[in-house]
């Protein structure tokens, strides 16, 4: 009894029977009305879910038949996994998107009744197995959705609903006049015999036929450019009814298409090339988009136009066991978020990205926001990041890069203008917006958002990556939002106390030069979180969002696959990104930051793409033992490393971030998470090692490395705002360390470690001083600074032994690093890079003493009287960074035993660089002369610099600012900004190739019904070429 | 006789009537005639679809004094087509009464039937 | 221009397309292995000797009850389309006003309706032209200024009309009850014999402008044919052998005109439906 209560064929009594009674219950009442309506769609969606727990129990489909005939003399539907997961998911956001669209449901029988048999409809569309039943389904869901769009009564809306008829007419009258004639070719309408009997469908008949067929299911995808009908009904129609078309009615197309797809062999590469045209170009001109709704058409559209492509390339090359997870995958992401953003957008009434409805000040809404554009970029958690993984894995396994590079291209594109939306949500309000929507509203937005969170779980475990601990991050960032109440350092605490225990557990499994980092960076991040004390206010969501980035830290240095990598690699991205857009003035280098991280991440998923397509393994210890054949694998990692780590040219993203992030979280991005990015080049030079023709990719990388230190150093002596000055600052030091990686050899792996161990801690203390200093004067200006050094004694005095380490001078840690970097630079021959070196070390004593001696020297500026000490909650952690400091200057073995212990075994046994150990490298190299020869060098120039500024006329005084003032001119005058010109300009040009694209878009539904017959011609013509137009042909 | 079979010249007029249609349909401005040219573009594919049914010599297949059982498979047409296209004539009613509703609409915003007014949401 | 020769250019490319498939077709000479079964099994197996209606109500049913889910959709989809606005946007106002009251123009008002069919279209060809009457809103200044004009030529439906609608409408009827019956038995069934209880519904709505449909009443017949022919599918899934099957009444003697099982039950629920789905249809344009 209860098998046949929750039997597939009940969906469509239900759905019908229910569509029957609706007009009687309307006259019996409204609550009879809704509670009909309510049941029917509720019984649907446990109809299905039932019979989907029932399939994959049992594991065998079940086979609905009508009529009490067997197939093919009557119509038969199937429910097997597939289906079920199709049709209990749609049935799902369905039921919450009535919730959604309850406002214009209610009392309204017609509209009830489209809705309901809508949803059945597209059941229909999933499990049917008869080809004319399909188009019979077909256009069910058709009408219901031209009813449904009658529900907006604006001109705009009615017009665009009409372009849709037209368009989806003649697509379906394609299908049809399709089916018939492959009844005519073949005799039959049943799916599975026409797949049996494919090698039949042959002749001209046959072929259009079977066109016929494909060319409609593509169309009512809303390929590019025969789509406009479909953005435009995005656009106007109601969200709730928009979110419908958007992932119920294509859901259904796309079943279709895909229970199809045997029909179709000789055309997978012309769905592909469909599908990848309508997702590069979607997304590019989405770029221009402002109309919030009509963007979401964008990316829905670009999203399908993803599913295909990976369906029939997937299919193509033989991969079918993938196509579950990256089609599931996608799919329902799709399914998921882009039905939480359309209704997100109804429930704020926001029609335009630009509007002045703010999200600033309700941060459980900017939470949602924020949660469904990362699904929808493909980030982790979320089943589109393991979809796209497996995608990419599978595509450049067989070689296929130019589909790899198209992919990211658009997902890149699609992530700036959803994020861009973003970032304009973040922007402050202007006017105080009303109260918010009420709960209830809000209701199916929770719901699906959970389901998202739900969804991405399994796909990780589906991916095989369902350990528990990749989860750790960001189970704890989600408890510790539950207590986002607490007082703000309440709630620091409880973070210090969460990321040492967790991290601590998470590092432990880290081995060798991995844990080295682990254990470094998270004694770092703890010391340098601890400074976020110092404020006393709530930062809503500031803390659980520092937690799950610093815990992740340690997760992704034990991660032994580089899908496990490449997640926590993701979710530090996105961590950061979000405690970027904490700071107030981070709104536009959020975006910036985001692309950029972005890209980098592009760059090492090819890489590892191609690295697991050698190997045959996403373990890491394949980084290790790959061949010379790796070598383009290598430089995509490396650019991907460098990217993030700010090397010159696609350094843009950085001074805006770290400048404009919140003072103590820029400690904790210079100091800790940049160092993230040192580590992943560190690993992935094995490959280099190990290529033939490392030498002079580490050569290039050397000079990336050193070029990146002179530009930070120049760019850091322009600035007048002292934070910006520290971040170039970094910038310059990260080239430093990228230069001593690129040494590959022993010594250069030493100083590497030695470099980055200095440099967390010197920017841990320099930043998180320069936060006490701008608390106390209000201004990040060396205009408003100077004279501190009386004011604030200590912070004085622990800035002077930071700059002192940082400039390498005995006795402090700092020195040997950079001394050792130029001795086995000269070693390895690398004569210019050495004397670079040397300008460079010069360039950095100079913004060095520029930063000492414009915050603590000089005159106090007026009004700074009554300047304090910073507090103490920030000379804390500074001083454990300085005795930190203090400690590995007088005992180095504490920090060498562990170097030694981890570096050597990293190289593999051909490879060991002479064995020499670490107490003998003091002895070979001693740093001593090179540094004094260095010092002298940088004196001699720093004396032939004075000297040229005091020789022109008006500079005979001695003022050391003024001595800067001049320098920053001719350093403006000399050095244009070359990097930010070229992006604005690639920006620039992207821009206006999407503003030409989408004149296409004329607004004509006569010209859209010309685009989409055009689109068929253009099939019919790829698909059969010039003899197709030809009766003899 | 022209000796073409028959079902072939319907076709050529059911081909050509769709191709009427296509024209009329891409070329006119008024939405009528555009639904009009719809109808007459679905009406020569319907012919299309029945005459691809058509048995040479065949009858309809109804059982009756002009149709015994016994010679019913030999002289019966292909009943599917026949069934389908009933399908789909209504189908292509349905349409046809939801796009006059749209149109009814249309002219109610804006006093015009021009297809050329209706562009405001574009790019 | 440009358009039109892309147009061209189109039209003869599917000119060329449907060319090469008339080319390729070569007519059938004997029925295919599924098409022989229906002709054969359909008399045997259903007891109805129109082999179309066994296929449209049994073997392909489920099509059917689709295609009425269609029909369905679209007189619930006219009347959300054409229901007149509640809230007062830009051009409720007349329109709100003339619904709530001032029935003033009595005689306007009815040819107005009688005429909205065909004023859609020759109010586009004279749109430009079109003064809008006091009504003041679109379709109906359209449709008042077109009543204008044929009441100045004809005002009420002539007598010929009327006359032959007198005569004709029962014959209508008669016959369309008739093709919805006999269905199972001869060409017809239950959507042509509704198309034609439907026509003359039309008929009836033209001739008498005054008279009015109860949609209401016709909705319920509506839903309960459809619920009904539902309830049919169940009780074939539980007597006979599946959804659908209408074998489990007897079926018959072939060709006697209470056969062929629940066959022409459900032939007489789909006329019942689509003709009262066709005339609410038609009723809604009217207003």
């Amino acid at each position: 009894m209860v098998a046949s209560l929750f039997h597939p064929l009940n969906i469509f009594l239900l759905g019908l029977g229910g569509g029957f009674v609706i007009p009687l219950l309307y006259r019996l009442g409204k609550p009879w009305l809704h509670a009909g309506f309510w049941l029917a769609l509720a019984g649907i969606v446990a109809v299905s879910g039932v019979s989907l727990f029932e399939v994959y129990q049992s594991g065998t489909p079940i086979e609905v038949l009508t009529a009490g005939f067997a197939p093919p003399l009557s119509i038969n539907l199937r429910f097997g996994l597939q289906e079920g997961f199709f049709a209990f998911s749609v049935g799902l956001v369905s039921l919450l998107g009535a919730l959604h669209l309850w406002d214009r449901l209610k009392g309204n029988y017609g509209a009830l009744l489209l809705y309901l048999i809508l949803v059945m409809g597209i059941d229909g569309m999933v499990m049917t197995r008869d080809l004319f039943n399909l188009f019979v389904f077909l256009e069910i869901v058709s009408i219901a959705t031209y009813g449904l769009l009658a529900l907006e009564r604006t001109p705009a809306a009615i017009g665009a609903a009409f372009k849709f008829i037209m368009a989806t007419v003649i697509a379906s009258t394609f299908f049809l006049l399709g089916t018939v004639l492959l009844y005519y070719v073949t005799g039959t309408l049943n799916i599975d015999t026409l797949i049996a009997e494919r090698e039949h469908i042959t002749g001209p008949i046959g072929a259009t036929a079977l066109l016929m067929v494909l060319a409609c299911l593509i169309l009512e995808l809303k390929p590019f450019p025969a789509n406009g009908w479909g953005l435009d009904v995005y656009e106007t129609a109601p969200s709730g009814v928009a979110s419908m078309v958007s992932v119920g009615v294509s859901a259904g197309v796309f079943f279709a298409l895909w229970k199809l797809l045997p029909l179709f062999e000789g055309q997978l590469g012309l769905i592909a090339v469909s599908g990848g045209i309508t997702f590069l170009f979607s997304n590019l001109v989405g770029l221009k988009q402002t109309k919030v709704q009509r963007l979401l058409g964008y990316s829905s559209i670009s999203q399908m136009g993803l599913m295909a492509l990976a369906l029939a390339l997937l299919t193509e090359i033989g991969a079918t066991a993938s196509i579950p997870l990256v089609v599931g995958g996608l799919f329902i992401n799709h399914l998921l978020a882009k039905a939480g953003l359309f209704w997100l957008a109804g429930v704020l009434k926001q029609d335009d990205v630009d509007a002045r409805t703010s999200l600033s000040g309700r941060p459980l809404l900017l939470g949602l926001l924020a949660l469904f554009m990362v699904a929808i970029a493909g980030l982790p958690p979320f089943p589109g990041f393991w979809a796209k993984w497996e995608l990419v894995m599978q595509l450049t396994s067989l070689g296929r890069l130019p589909w790899v590079a198209l992919i990211l291209a658009g997902s890149l594109l699609e992530a700036a203008y959803m994020f861009n939306w973003f970032v304009r949500a973040l922007r402050p309000a202007e006017a105080r917006a009303g109260a918010g929507p009420d709960l209830v509203a809000l209701l199916p937005v929770y719901g699906v958002a959970l389901l998202l969170v739900g969804a991405g779980y399994v796909a990780a475990r589906v991916s095989g990556a369902g350990a528990l601990w990749l989860f750790a991050p960001l189970v704890v960032g989600v408890i510790l939002y539950a207590f986002d109440r607490l007082p703000g350092r309440l709630k620091a605490v409880l973070m210090l106390i969460a990321v040492a225990l967790v991290g601590g557990w998470l590092a432990e499994s880290a081995e060798g030069i991995a844990w080295l980092f682990a254990a470094l960076l998270l004694a770092g991040s703890v010391v340098i979180a601890a400074g976020g004390l110092y404020r006393d206010d709530r930062r809503p969501g500031y803390y659980p969002m520092l937690a799950v980035l610093l815990i992740s830290i340690p997760a992704l240095l034990r991660s032994a696959t580089s899908l496990e990598f490449f997640y926590h690699w993701e979710i530090i991205t996105l961590a950061s990104c979000f405690l970027i857009a904490k700071g107030r003035g981070a709104g536009p280098h959020v975006l910036t930051f985001l692309l950029f991280s972005l890209v980098s991440a592009f760059f090492l998923l090819a890489g590892f793409a191609g690295i697991a397509a050698l190997s045959g393994t996403t373990s890491l210890t394949a980084l290790v033992t790959s061949g010379p054949d790796a070598t383009i694998a290598f430089v995509l990692l490396a650019i991907g490393f460098l990217i993030k780590a700010g090397a010159v040219g696609v350094h843009v993203w950085l001074p805006g971030a770290y400048a404009e992030a919140d003072d103590d979280f820029t400690a904790m991005l210079s100091a800790v998470v940049s160092k993230v990015a040192m580590f992943g080049l560190l690993i992935g030079t094995y490959l280099a090692i190990r290529s033939e023709v490392s030498i002079e990719i580490a050569h290039g990388m050397a000079w990336v490395g050193m070029l990146t230190t002179i530009a930070g150093a120049l760019l850091a002596l322009r600035q007048t705002d002292f934070k910006r000055l520290l971040a170039y600052s970094s910038m310059s030091q990260l080239g430093y360390i990228v230069t001593a990686i690129a040494l590959m050899s022993h010594l250069g792996w030493v100083t590497a470690l030695y470099l980055v161990a200095n440099h967390l801690m010197v920017k841990g203390i320099l930043f998180l001083a320069v936060a006490g200093i701008i608390l106390r004067t209000g201004t990040r200006d060396f205009a408003g600074t100077g004279g501190l050094a009386r004011a604030m004694p200590v912070t004085f005095g622990l800035v002077a032994i930071a700059i002192l380490s940082m400039s390498g001078l005995p006795p402090l840690m700092g020195f040997g690093g950079k001394w050792l970097l130029l001795s086995a630079m000269t070693e390895k021959g690398w004569i210019w890079l050495a004397v670079v070196g040397l300008v460079a070390t010069f360039l950095g004593f100079l913004y060095m003493i520029r930063l000492v001696a414009g915050l603590f020297f000089g005159p106090r500026p007026a009004g700074q009287a009554d300047i304090r000490e910073v507090p103490l909650a920030l000379i804390v952690p500074q001083a454990l960074l300085v005795i930190g400091i203090l400690v590995l200057s007088l005992y180095p073995k504490l920090l060498m035993d562990p170097v030694s212990a981890a570096i050597d075994p990293q190289f593999a046994a051909t490879l060991v660089w002479e064995g020499m150990s670490l107490y003998t490298i003091y002895g070979t190299w001693n740093p001593t002369p090179w540094m004094i020869g260095a010092v002298a060098v940088a004196a001699i120039l720093g004396v032939i610099a004075w000297l040229v500024y005091r020789s022109g006329a008006g500079r005979r005084t001695g003022n050391l600012a003024r001595f800067y003032g001049y320098y920053r001119s001719v350093i403006e005058r000399m050095l244009p900004p070359v990097a930010t010109e070229f992006w604005n300009g690639v920006t620039g040009f992207t821009l206006a190739t999407a503003a030409t694209v989408r004149q296409l878009y004329t607004g004509n539904g006569q010209t859209y019904a010309l685009y989409v017959l055009i689109y068929f011609l253009a099939l019919y013509a790829a698909s059969l070429g010039p003899a197709g137009f030809w009766i003899g042909g | 006789m022209t000796g073409l079979p028959v079902s072939t010249i319907l076709l050529v007029t059911g081909f050509l009537l769709a191709l009427i249609g296509l024209w009329g349909m891409l070329t006119h401005r008024n939405i009528m005639r555009i639904i009009i040219c719809f109808t007459v573009f679905d009406t020569g594919l319907r012919l299309v679809m029945v005459a691809t049914g058509y048995i040479t010599a065949g009858t309809a297949p109804i059982i009756d004094r002009a149709l015994t059982t016994a010679e019913a498979a030999s002289r019966a047409i292909d009943p599917i087509p026949s069934a389908l296209v009933v399908t789909a004539i209504v189908i292509g009613f349905a349409v046809t009464a939801v796009m006059l509703g749209f149109a009814i609409r249309l002219y109610a915003a804006k006093k015009t039937l021009s297809i050329d007014a209706f562009t405001e949401s574009k790019w | 221009m440009m358009r039109h020769i892309v147009v061209a250019l189109v039209v003869v490319l599917f000119g060329l397309i449907f060319a090469r498939l008339i080319g390729s077709y070569v007519e059938l000479s004997a029925l295919r292995p599924l098409a022989t079964q229906y002709v054969i099994e359909a008399p045997r197996d259903l007891g109805t000797p129109n082999i179309i209606t066994g296929i449209l109500i049994t073997y392909r049913g489920f099509d059917t009850l689709g295609e009425v889910a269609v029909l369905f959709m679209v007189a619930a989809s006219i009347g959300l389309l054409l229901k007149k606005d509640e809230t007062k946007s830009t051009n409720a106002p007349t329109l709100a006003a003339k619904a709530t009251g001032a029935r003033r123009a009595a005689a306007n008002t009815p040819a107005a309706k009688a005429a909205a069919a065909r004023a859609a279209s020759v109010a586009a060809n004279r749109a430009a032209s079109a003064t809008p009457a006091s009504a003041g809103t679109a379709l109906a200044g359209a449709a008042a200024s077109e009543a204008d004009s044929a009441e100045a030529q004809a005002g009420e439906p002539s007598e010929i009309v009327r006359t032959g609608t007198d005569v004709l409408l029962p014959l209508i009827f008669t016959f369309g009850a008739y093709v919805i019956v006999n269905g199972h038995l001869s060409a017809g069934g239950g959507f042509q014999g509704g198309a034609i209880v439907a026509s003359g519904a039309m008929l009836m709505l033209l001739a008498r402008p005054g008279s009015r449909l109860n949609v209401a009443l016709l909705s319920v017949i509506e839903s309960f044919a459809g619920v009904l022919y539902v309830s049919l599918g169940i009780v074939g899934l539980i007597f006979a052998a599946g959804f659908l099957d209408p074998r489990f009444l007897p079926r018959g003697e072939l060709g006697a005109f209470v056969s062929a099982g629940a066959i022409p039950l459900i032939s007489a629920l789909l006329g019942i439906k689509v003709g009262a789905e066709l005339s609410v249809i038609i009723d809604r344009f009217r207003s």
